[in-house]
């Protein structure tokens, strides 16, 4: 295993943190842009953290501390993420063989314990709320580690690190560019689906019958909210920037030079997620499958082509 | 001079689209009457030979393109007739269509580049399908979109075929003009296996045009369907134009040396055709159809005797000839038939003789030359193919032949001598006949007739050189 | 940017699959327009051996404007016109659809693999590969649809595969622009034709469902 306490690491990783209510923002406004309206500052995502921070955590009776457990596990996985990433092509703090598995089952273990949390208030919404995120995000696992045997023909390793630090990075600007354009649309896919944007959920919605990931945090308050909320963020920047560092077209350039075109980047696939939104109308529930599968097909594709083209 | 075969109907076939209905009858005949008078210019050359890239003649282009010009001159005197008693809202675009079809028709007897000829090919799909549909009926609308989707997806695959042809002239490495008469000269260096699947691909395409089971099952519900003169124009001469596409195909493979795949997979095909059609005409309840079944069996002969070669190759091109104008007089006849007693249905006609007594006569006659009596020259030519393949020592295929024959001729009489001697309960018709519809038919079973008593001498030489490649004489 | 005709291919398998798993007719005339421009576009990058000139430009922009502009404005208006229920109705459901696209290409991927095309380069073996898969895909949604205009659809969809196919293997015919240009014409003049038939199917049957056409069997 590979530590890395280097400034710039620890630098980016904290800048990261600390901006992931801002791109979350950058959505907000393009919604609000393509509705008409001026919307909420762009800050609004910290001002809705620090109001939920002030005010105090109501717990049900009936409840046990497995629903107190529930928000802290998924925030600390949600930041555990962020520790293996390596944004702008900079060492990631931690890195080792495999880390990529690892990393796909902490969100695996964030999202048990949330559920586990939404199943302990025995609130029938609750349930089915879960067993809806369940059973989406089991598709998207699917599409996720046929990425990741994507990316092991493509580079022959399993981390993070080595996808997108050093010389031979896997970018859309390279040999295989076919196979990187379909694991993008893959990617964004289960981006949408996984952080519950439409066109899987709608996180505006005022129905708890069609909501999935909102429903099961409906008992939470307070702090506890406001951490599942701020885990809510880091996995949406960890995709965001998953698909940033396919997009990033250039592995030289000074640090700053990269950050700066890096976050650039980042801003526009949050733009685009808020275009997205704006665009298109929620699937009908039964058609979200379809959806996900479609990016399971993508990038099946992909695997089949490397089969042929990459020896 | 010869482009001028499809330019000319291509033209007033648009001019048409746009004029009162008097004037398009007239545009119509006068442009069937051109047509002949080119076509028999060309065919005693009279005029300058053909100089293009994407066009050539051909002694078997030339053939079809004879057969298709007569056959609309009588078809086109036939329409204005039959037209003026059917009072049809469309005529119009009826006559115009004919006229493309018939330029789109013209363009596949001359087409020399492989893609030339696709594009031909598929025109003549396009340009008929409106004439299928156009009484607007809920039957004739599945018919034409049956029609116009099997036939395009059936066509788009002999473009593949040609795809797979032109590659395997660049796997033989070699650079020549990609029109079937420069591949004929460099055949043996074309790659075998491309060349073979593009075979295959191009039989499958136009066969699926030309009626060749298992592709054949849009054939009987456009040519039922259709109106009469149309019926007769797509069995007379557009399933030549679509045979012509694979007889191409499999002089290019006789020339590359693969002549033995090649009629294999012909004689499958026909033999196929023959033995679907024998099936379904046995139980046939509509006129039709059961004509359009009995063309489905006559392209199986035609293609069996191009597969087998030698003397049977001559009676399939004499098959060809002889088939196109019976059975186009057929669908004429089945035209007044129909005008007559206003049905379809076997059971609701009969007793011809005395109700339609001429065309009782020539749906009769056409009825016994079509099933390959003496007098009639399909006797002559399924008698070519029979002692050809008996020559060639190929048993089986003509006992199937045979048992095929026997049945189809079998299943057919009973059908025709209900309609044609059968009692009928009530004793008028909605329209009685006329001599100008009833000529046409005649004039085209008289014309069989006379080919039988006496074949010229030039078509007897063009039948001979269309045929020399793969090896096919009378003298065998 | 030497990898623009593989992502041009990429996409042109995105659009596939896409068209398999739409349930709206709007979209799928959508992806027809944009499979249409892509697939024009393939040969301008495929020839880059050879030059770029003049006529392959003008060419191009010609393809485009059929492909991806007449032939899908047909479509959109026969959509319009004719269609009430914008929802396809499948004989062979969605996720099955896409299941037969994932057959098709390792199917093709096979076929490609196995045709030991020594002088075909790499970057003409994933032409090949989507070529295949796009026809396959063509047929299957000429088979596995139950409205009239998606069996349109369908064959335009095979025909820009074989029309690929042709970019992979016969690259001679690209540059006789009468044939390509005839081909064209033939394909314009099939989409109008079928439009007006479709039309006429409408105002007779009032619905352009297939399955009301089986009148005509032995």
């Amino acid at each position: 295993m590979n530590f890395t306490f280097s400034f710039s690491s620890l630098l980016s990783l904290s800048t990261a943190f600390a901006l992931a209510p801002l791109f979350m923002g950058v959505i907000v406004k393009v919604k609000a842009f393509f509705g008409g309206k001026q919307g909420p500052p762009l800050l609004i995502k910290y001002y809705t953290l620090l109001k939920l921070l002030k005010k105090g955590s109501v717990y049900s009776s009936s409840t046990s501390f497995v629903f107190q457990l529930g928000p802290i596990i998924s925030f600390v996985t949600a930041v555990m993420l962020l520790l293996f990433f390596p944004f702008a092509g900079l060492q990631p703090v931690l890195s080792f063989h495999g880390d990529v598995v690892m990393l796909f089952y902490l969100l695996g273990l964030g999202r048990f314990f949330s559920v586990l949390a939404a199943l302990d208030t025995a609130s029938p919404f609750e349930g089915m709320g879960a067993a809806r995120e369940v059973f989406f995000s089991a598709l998207a696992e699917a599409t996720i580690f046929i990425i990741l045997a994507l990316f092991f023909r493509l580079s022959g390793s399993l981390s993070f690190a080595e996808y997108f630090t050093g010389t031979q990075v896997l970018t859309l600007w390279s040999e295989s560019a076919a196979l990187i354009f379909l694991v993008l649309i893959a990617l964004f896919i289960v981006l949408l689906t996984e952080n519950c944007r439409v066109p899987a959920d709608d996180p505006a919605t005022h129905l708890e019958l069609t909501m999935i990931h909102e429903v099961m945090i409906l008992d939470h308050s307070g702090p506890d909210l406001a951490i599942i909320e701020m885990g809510a963020f880091c996995k949406m920047l960890f995709y965001s920037a998953f698909i940033s560092c396919l997009l990033f077209p250039f592995h030289s350039g000074t640090p700053v030079f990269n950050a700066i075109v890096f976050t650039i980047i980042m801003t526009l696939v949050y733009a685009a997620i808020g275009l997205v939104e704006s665009i298109t109308a929620r699937y009908k529930m039964d058609m979200v499958p379809n959806f996900i599968l479609t990016s399971f097909a993508l990038v099946f594709f992909a695997i089949i082509l490397t089969m042929e083209f990459v020896q | 001079m010869l482009q001028l075969t499809y330019i000319i109907p291509l033209v007033t076939g648009i001019i048409v689209f746009s004029l009162p209905v008097k004037p398009g009858r007239l545009i119509l005949l006068a442009t069937a009457v051109v047509h002949a008078v080119i076509t028999a210019m060309e065919w005693f050359h009279l005029t300058a030979p053909l100089e293009s890239s994407y066009f050539s003649t051909t002694p078997e282009g030339m053939l079809v393109l004879a057969i298709l010009s007569f056959l609309f001159l009588c078809i086109s005197v036939y329409t204005i007739f039959y037209m003026a008693e059917t009072e049809m809202s469309k005529e119009p675009v009826f006559n115009g269509c004919m006229l493309l079809f018939l330029a789109a028709m013209s363009m596949v007897t001359i087409a020399d580049h492989l893609i030339m000829l696709w594009v031909a090919i598929e025109a003549t799909t396009l340009m008929s399908a409106p004439l299928i549909f156009v009484h607007g009926s809920r039957e004739s609308l599945e018919a034409t979109w049956k029609y116009i989707l099997i036939c395009s997806v059936g066509i788009a695959l002999a473009l593949l075929g040609c795809f797979f042809i032109i590659f395997s002239m660049e796997m033989g490495g070699i650079h020549v003009p990609i029109t079937f008469s420069s591949l004929n000269t460099v055949a043996d260096q074309l790659n075998p296996i491309w060349l073979k699947a593009g075979f295959i691909f191009i039989v499958i395409g136009y066969g699926t045009k030309m009626g060749l089971a298992p592709m054949h099952t849009w054939l009987p519900d456009a040519h039922s369907e259709a109106p009469s003169p149309a019926s007769a124009l797509l069995s007379g001469a557009l399933l030549n134009c679509a045979f012509l596409g694979v007889y191409r195909c499999h002089l290019l493979m006789v020339e590359s040396g693969m002549g033995d795949y090649s009629s294999n997979a012909l004689i499958a095909f026909g033999l196929a055709s023959m033995v679907v059609s024998a099936v379904f005409i046995l139980n046939q309840n509509d006129y039709k159809r059961m004509l359009a079944y009995s063309s489905i069996e006559n392209m199986g002969i035609i293609v069996v005797g191009i597969g087998i070669g030698g003397l049977a190759a001559f009676g399939a091109m004499l098959h060809m000839i002889h088939h196109s104008l019976v059975k186009s007089s057929l669908f004429l006849s089945a035209g007044n038939i129909f005008l007559g007693y206003g049905t379809k249905s076997i059971s609701r006609t009969g007793g011809m003789l005395k109700l339609l007594p001429k065309t009782g006569v020539t749906f009769f006659a056409g009825f016994a030359g079509i099933s390959g009596f003496p007098p009639f020259g399909l006797f002559i030519s399924e008698l070519l193919i029979i002692l050809g393949a008996i020559q060639a020592g190929r048993h089986v295929t003509v006992s199937l032949f045979i048992f095929c024959l026997i049945l189809i001729f079998a299943g057919a009489s009973r059908l025709v001598m209900q309609m044609v001697l059968g009692d009928r309960p009530e004793e008028k018709t909605l329209i009685p006949e006329k001599w100008m519809r009833a000529l046409p038919p005649i004039i085209l079973l008289l014309s069989s007739l006379a080919l039988v008593i006496w074949l010229p001498d030039s078509i007897y030489q063009t039948i001979q050189q269309a045929i020399s490649s793969i090896g096919g004489t009378l003298n065998g | 940017m030497i990898h623009i005709s593989n992502i041009l291919l990429a996409m042109i398998l995105l659009s596939v699959l896409l068209s398999l798993r739409t349930n709206r007719l709007m979209a799928l005339v959508k992806l027809m327009a944009f499979q249409g421009v892509v697939v024009s576009a393939v040969p301008l990058f495929q020839t880059t051996a050879h030059g770029i000139n003049v006529n392959l430009i003008l060419f191009f922009i010609l393809l485009v404007l059929v492909k991806g502009l007449f032939i899908p404005g047909l479509l959109f208006i026969a959509v319009k016109r004719v269609v009430s229920n914008r929802e396809i109705e499948p004989i062979i459901g969605y996720h099955a659809s896409l299941f037969a696209g994932l057959i098709m290409i390792v199917f093709s991927v096979y076929v490609t693999n196995h045709l030991h095309l020594a002088n075909l380069a790499s970057s003409h073996k994933l032409l090949l590969v989507s070529a295949i898969t796009t026809m396959g895909a063509g047929l299957i949604l000429l088979m596995a649809r139950r409205k009239a205009i998606t069996q349109v659809i369908g064959y335009l969809v095979m025909e820009n595969g074989i029309y690929l196919i042709g970019t992979a293997l016969a690259k001679e015919v690209h540059t006789q622009y009468v044939v390509e240009f005839a081909v064209l014409l033939d394909l314009l003049v099939a989409v109008l034709v079928m439009g007006i038939v479709l039309n006429d199917i409408n105002h007779t049957f009032d619905d352009v469902d297939t399955a009301l056409m089986g009148q005509l069997k032995d």
